[in-house]
């Protein structure tokens, strides 16, 4: 079932297109990420579906509702804040009760409801203290339990994690993901940060200059980037340029040019003569392991970081290639060390450039 | 947000609404003012600018205004740079007193400053008589000596907050790093600090220009026979009242502009310094020991006492003795206070009723102004914000006469009622109320009213349940600052009122005129009360902290 339709969507900002003929659709109950770097229009797409900002062309659908000109308090949205946006003169349990208030429920029905969703979010110790009082971690779980508790249709987050340290961050993060799971509630989520995109998505949407770049799961995105650009920014990759002497039909196992010699790489989508780009994690470059395809190569330089070692190669045409080892012997290879260095075919990606 | 949405949004309206007032109050008698400048002067030919030209008058006292402007600006300076300075950097014997300082401008208004310092300087003043009996003959204060000495030691406040709040935000790291990098420590002070407290020193100077060209009570108490633009313009608009209002407008015109072109100045030399620097580290004060403790603490003393001296004199007057103009010190009696509060108390009533409407309309006001311009602009935000920011450049004197011109006659009289006053006060407050507000507002993020917004709570209903709360604190210390100022507003109501219609400042003025300095005292030391009592119970009783946003 669809939640969430958005149909040939246009924004404008400040006089600009910031999101032109955009459509995608988002399945009930999942959790759906829009994922980008800042001033990629994901923001702003999050925005609009709130009801913050004006639709200039296109539809918007929540369910079988029609949420285009809908004003934002009437769209029965939840949403998170980056910066919390909790009431700073109320106490938790009026922040909380605050959108239950709005929809004159009885104070007798509030009590045990506010109750109940701060429990779930771990805060049924404090419900008098304000939010000055709390920790940033404490008040994002404040903001959660106040967006579900009106049980939205929809909720909205907005980089909630970007302001908390990296240990509650994944702390809070696995609360969002728990309550959305237990609660089913459809959720868009926007963050600039692909690990929690990962961690989090039932699929993402990966955002370039107002457009989707790419829409998949995370396996999708991170094992098959349709483009240089996702690679990039989901996970580390090398992204190599070639040139491609023929056509390349789609499909596995196809001998593409690479460092002087010919590669078994994969093959998405037809890709015509002349630039491509070769993709390969740095987890997926084999160094001094017996192969057929192997090519020489010079270690530049080398970071040790225990589980695994992060090396630089220099291959014999100039190339440059990150390589991650781990397992037995990862930090045996000396900087200025010949190596042979052999890629993991099924994992080598060719796409247009 | 598209022009469509826009006008079909309630702030749309409520701007509009807003800046229709402002146009009505406040656009429309300075047009009206400024176009029957142009206008021609009955029987004596040529429009006001001709005769201002021409005649030696006007350009005397042009020219004494703006010399004043410069002493009195040069002498607060040298008074207020170096007290900002000490008390920033060094500890010394006596130097908490210093932090009252600030609170003498609000607490003694301009027109009791110029009367207490008459009551010990004038021809019949204390200090004046005390040194005759000894052989010691000390200047007329009327004129240059005592007009510069009052405003200085009235304006020097500004120079030091402004300088204060400089210094203590420098970043002593850099001074610091200059020494590093082999400059002596006075140099690196010179080359480092100067530059960047610079450009707050000049803007409270160049404030202080514009408040003496402005300025009416002392001007008007102690001009003598020194002709100032404030007291000609004042004296046109009395003797000319009703018949030619030609010459009125065009003083008028005048301040104005002199007055405006300060204030461009004043923002372009602001919009210059910005450096950034407010996260540094501030200085740790150095305590002083020895002789330059003492000469310190002397000097600082001597600042002190000089500015409370209006707040003793004033209790001291007020219950004193006396027979007409001639004061009895020394003879102590509660016959002045009884006088005020029993046969009297109609100056104290009109005051307390008239600012207290004034106060509640400005902080309303001025809180949705604020919240337009800040949260939700529309095509007409900067006509609004334009707007709302004139009275900077207006003299309550000129404002007066605009308001009276325009609503002398016509569909909307209000000459001789109290509206008039009303209207007066809250014109000349708006751009601080606004100013205040907003700095609290752009500490609200949007988020807040989204959040609201997405939980349920319409737009307009968001604003009260969510934001007004939290603005709650700064419109309190909004509405005492307004309180405050207006309770002790001079120029712009003496131009307005009409009899039966007299507030303190105005009854202590005209007490003044008629020399009867012990009642003048009496209606004083009420009006320093009526100030204090609100600032002292906001403080102490909510801790509302007045003076964070000034």
């Amino acid at each position: 079932m669809v939640a969430v339709t958005i149909d040939k969507l246009a924004v404008s900002y400040g006089g600009a297109r910031v999101i032109d003929n955009l459509s995608l659709m988002i399945e009930s109950g999942s959790f759906f990420t829009l994922l980008g770097p800042s001033g990629c229009g994901k923001t702003t797409l999050l925005r609009t579906l709130a009801g913050f900002l004006d639709v200039a062309d296109g539809r918007l659908l929540l369910g079988e509702r029609d949420l285009t000109r809908m004003p934002a308090h009437q769209r029965d949205i939840g949403m998170v804040f980056q910066d919390y946006a909790l009431f700073p003169d109320k106490t938790v349990f009026d922040n909380v009760a605050y959108g239950l208030r709005a929809r004159k429920l009885s104070e007798t029905a509030i009590k045990p409801r506010v109750g109940e969703y701060l429990e779930r979010v771990g805060l049924s110790g404090f419900p008098d203290r304000r939010p000055a009082e709390l920790s940033g971690g404490q008040r994002q779980r404040v903001a959660l339990a106040r967006a579900l508790v009106i049980q939205p249709q929809l909720m909205l987050m907005d980089e909630p994690l970007s302001n908390l340290d990296a240990k509650l961050r994944v702390q809070v993060r696995e609360t969002i993901a728990d309550l959305q799971r237990e609660a089913g509630i459809t959720t868009v989520f926007v963050t600039h940060d692909q690990e929690e995109a990962l961690a989090l998505s039932d699929r993402i949407g990966l955002m370039k200059q107002g457009k989707l770049e790419q829409v998949g799961t995370p396996e999708d995105i991170y094992r098959t980037p349709v483009s240089a650009y996702v690679a990039d920014f989901v996970g580390a990759a090398n992204t190599v340029a070639i040139r491609l002497a023929g056509p390349l039909a789609a499909g596995d196992g196809q001998a593409v040019p690479f460092g002087g010699a010919l590669v078994s790489a994969r093959v998405p989508k037809p890709i015509g003569t002349g630039n491509a780009v070769l993709i390969v994690r740095p987890e997926d470059v084999m160094l001094d392991l017996p192969s057929p395809t192997a090519i020489a190569a010079v270690v530049a330089s080398k970071q040790y970081l225990g589980g695994t070692t992060h090396y630089a190669v220099t291959l014999s045409d100039g190339t440059r290639l990150s390589v991650a080892l781990h397992g037995p012997g990862h930090s045996a290879h000396a900087v200025g060390a010949t190596v042979s260095l052999a890629l993991d075919a099924a994992k080598v990606l060719v796409v247009e450039s | 947000m598209s022009l469509p949405r826009q006008i079909g949004s309630v702030w749309f309206w409520l701007t509009a609404a807003l800046v229709g007032l402002l146009s009505l109050f406040l656009l429309y008698p300075l047009v009206n003012m400024l176009a029957s400048s142009f206008a021609s002067a009955g029987g004596r030919g040529g429009s006001g600018w001709g005769i201002f030209l021409s005649d030696p008058r006007y350009l005397t006292a042009l020219g004494n205004t703006v010399l004043l402007g410069l002493l009195v600006t040069l002498g607060a300076a040298l008074i207020g740079v170096p007290l900002a300075y000490f008390a920033a950097r060094y500890n010394f014997p006596g130097k908490t007193l210093i932090a009252v300082l600030p609170l003498t401008t609000l607490v003694v208004p301009e027109v009791i400053a110029a009367q207490t310092w008459l009551m010990m300087f004038g021809n019949n003043g204390l200090i004046t008589r005390s040194l005759g009996d000894v052989g010691i003959a000390i200047p007329s204060f009327y004129g240059w000596f005592g007009l510069t000495t009052v405003m200085t030691f009235i304006y020097y406040t500004y120079v030091y907050i402004g300088t204060l709040a400089a210094i203590r935000g420098f970043d002593v790291q850099l001074e610091e790093a200059a020494q590093g990098l082999g400059t002596s420590p006075n140099t690196a002070r010179w080359k480092v600090l100067v530059p960047v407290v610079m450009p707050a020193v000049l803007a409270s100077c160049l404030l202080v220009f514009t408040l003496v060209v402005g300025n009416f009570a002392v001007a008007t108490i102690l001009g003598g026979r020194v002709a100032l633009l404030s007291v000609i313009t004042y004296q046109a608009f009395v003797s000319e009242m009703g018949s030619d209002p030609v010459m009125q407008s065009t003083l008028a015109s005048v301040s104005i502009g002199l007055v405006a072109a300060v204030l461009f100045l004043q923002r372009w030399i602001v919009s210059r310094g910005r450096y950034e620097i407010t996260m540094g580290r501030g200085a740790k004060p150095q305590r002083l020991k020895g002789l330059s403790a003492l000469l310190l603490a002397l000097a600082a003393s001597i600042v002190v006492i000089i500015s409370l001296l209006p707040l003793f004199t004033v209790i001291a007057g007020a219950f004193t003795r006396a027979r007409g103009p001639v004061m009895r010190w020394g003879e102590w009696t509660t016959l002045n206070m009884e006088r005020v509060f029993l046969n009297a108390p109609d100056p104290i009533i009109n005051t307390l009723i008239f600012a207290g409407i004034a106060t509640l309309i400005s902080v309303v006001v001025s809180t949705l102004a604020s919240y337009l311009i800040v949260k939700k602009r529309t095509v007409l935000t900067p006509a609004l914000d334009y707007i709302a920011s004139l009275p900077l450049a207006l003299s309550g004197t000129v404002l007066g006469i605009g308001l009276v011109m325009s609503f002398n006659t016509g569909w909307l009289t209000l000459t001789g009622t109290a509206m008039i006053i009303v209207i007066a006060y809250v014109i000349r407050r708006l751009p601080f109320g606004i100013r205040n507000a907003s700095s609290t507002l752009y500490n609200v993020p949007n988020s807040i009213e989204e959040a609201s917004i997405s939980l349920g709570v319409p737009p307009v209903q968001s604003f009260f349940k969510v934001v007004l709360p939290i603005m709650v604190p700064s419109i309190a210390a909004a509405a005492i600052l307004v309180w405050t100022t207006t309770v002790s507003e001079l120029s712009a109501s003496i131009v307005v009122y009409s009899g039966g219609k007299e507030t303190m400042p105005i009854q202590i003025f005209r007490l003044i005129d008629s020399n009867l300095m012990a009642q003048a005292s009496a209606y004083g030391l009420v009006l320093v009360v009526t100030i204090l009592l609100p600032i002292i119970i906001a403080t102490t009783i909510f801790k509302i902290d007045v003076f964070a946003s000034r």
